[in-house]
């Protein structure tokens, strides 16, 4: 997923359920179509919450990593 | 496959079973659907779930032992039939963790810590009001024909309401909090390798348990202990957590942990229907849930408390299971709050203004209490479902 380009970060790292989700929904809602937000999150939870949210409101969801520093970062398009 | 042997076969099966049950995140429909057939099997075997009292009968043995409080409770944490479910549900999400590998302490910022002692303690204050968590009041009520089960959803809803309130507010007045992360080391044995095993090790010491209890004549507790076990590998897997019931339908207007609810407490209240009406157990067994300022006042306070502390005192349980350090710290909140509320009402009386428990079929007969309780799970799926397209009640 090199060729995304990232409009934004949101380092959420260290929140727990329901923060992620929150501030993920908050951020999308300000942002305009077509620009893609990156989510740096540590709650194992999201992993689940976060796609199924934004699959359900028709936002597009890239990608999911698990990096080697212990959070996971989503690629997510607006 | 190459390997076409009996040997071979098993090998492949085993590990698609394994890759099923522990590597993809179940349907939550389906987690909804064991929940319900196994809280009839504590019922069946014992009482109705719950877990709140397992919680204070912990932390009062604690007090007990460190001389704060002067009498000991009257059941040990290890007879105490909520705490060995308890504990099997713990155990039961640890093994579920590090079979998925999954096991990891989660760590939170200082803000969030602080956020989940206040939860704790307006949820361990607000169960003290309703008898209940939202497992042993609102689930476990509305499966047994409790009518505070119905009345402590009102009470909830408001909560969660405020809660987001609280929690937006938080978000758009405050700074952002200092991230942390626990550090994965560098280096060293990688246990998360091994975390599997661990996790067999894990069953197999709750399977040992079973044993232990039966052989001291103690198979009753032992059961509860391993049907929370099982209960802990379900609300893992499938992350089932009822207090994704009030605040979705507010936060993204999300409806499928609603209809969950719906469906699970279909089987409940079926199950519970059929052992009560045919006095398997006492009708009556399981409804102590005051109708009026207990489910509804205290429902306020739990539901305010759930969404700052992230968690129901049920999910919480399998929450810590997978390393939740602020779920760990909240639940202490949780339990003092809980037992010097409880203290406090005793002490004045305070119980008589509550309101009074109602078994509902008493009311209204089985006849028509059932048809009822249908058009109450359909109608409130229905709700939920039109809420997730038109977002008529989700606040921001």
């Amino acid at each position: 997923m090199s060729d995304v380009v990232v409009d934004k970060v949101l380092d959420l790292r260290g929140l727990t359920c329901p923060m992620p989700l929150l501030k993920t929904k908050k951020e999308l809602k300000g942002m305009k179509a077509g620009q893609v937000l990156e989510v740096w999150g540590s709650d194992e939870g999201s992993k689940k919450d976060i796609p199924d949210f934004v699959n359900k409101k028709k936002h597009e969801f890239i990608s999911l990593e698990d990096v080697a520093e212990g959070y996971t970062k989503y690629l997510i398009r607006a | 496959m190459d390997d076409t042997t009996f040997l071979g076969f098993a090998k492949e099966d085993i590990k698609n079973a394994y890759s099923t049950v522990f590597e993809n995140t179940w349907p939550l429909w389906l987690g909804g659907v064991f929940m319900g057939i196994l809280v009839l099997m504590v019922f069946l075997w014992n009482f109705p779930w719950g877990v709140t009292g397992g919680y204070r009968n912990w932390i009062e043995w604690l007090g007990y032992v460190v001389k704060i409080k002067g009498e000991a409770p009257s059941l040990s944490p290890l007879l105490h039939p909520v705490s060995a479910g308890n504990a099997g549900i713990i155990i039961g999400a640890i093994g579920s963790a590090l079979m998925s590998r999954q096991f990891k302490w989660q760590v939170a910022s200082g803000r969030e810590y602080l956020k989940g002692i206040i939860g704790g303690t307006l949820m361990g204050t607000g169960v003290a009001m309703t008898g209940g968590c939202l497992g042993g009041a609102f689930y476990s009520g509305i499966g047994v024909f409790s009518l505070g089960g119905f009345t402590m959803v009102i009470g909830v809803m408001i909560g969660a309401y405020l809660g987001l309130r609280l929690v937006l507010w938080e978000v758009e007045s405050l700074p952002p909090s200092k991230q942390r992360i626990a550090k994965e080391k560098k280096g060293g044995f990688d246990w998360k390798k091994i975390h599997p095993a661990m996790g067999v090790a894990v069953f197999a010491l709750a399977i040992a348990i079973m044993y232990v209890y039966s052989y001291f004549d103690e198979a009753k507790i032992g059961g509860l202990c391993l049907l929370g076990v099982i209960m802990g590998l379900v609300m893992h897997r499938s992350r089932f957590c009822f207090v994704r019931v009030f605040r979705c339908p507010l936060m993204t207007g999300d409806a499928e942990m609603v209809k969950t609810a719906c469906l699970s407490l279909t089987i409940y209240a079926l199950g519970s229907a059929v052992i009560k009406w045919s006095y398997l157990q006492p009708d009556t067994m399981g409804v102590y849930h005051p109708v009026g300022l207990g489910t509804i006042g205290g429902g306020i306070l739990f539901g305010t408390g759930m969404i700052l502390l992230g968690s129901c005192a049920s999910s919480a349980l399998w929450r810590m299971g997978e390393g939740n350090t602020k779920i760990i710290v909240g639940l202490f909140a949780f339990s003092i709050a809980n037992s010097v509320a409880r203290t406090f009402f005793l002490e004045w009386d305070l119980y008589a203004y509550f309101g009074p428990s109602i078994f509902i079929p008493e009311v209204l007969s089985w006849h028509v209490t059932l048809p009822l309780y249908a058009l109450f799970f359909v109608g409130w799926a229905l709700l939920a479902n039109w809420n997730e397209e038109s977002e008529k009640f989700v606040i921001f």
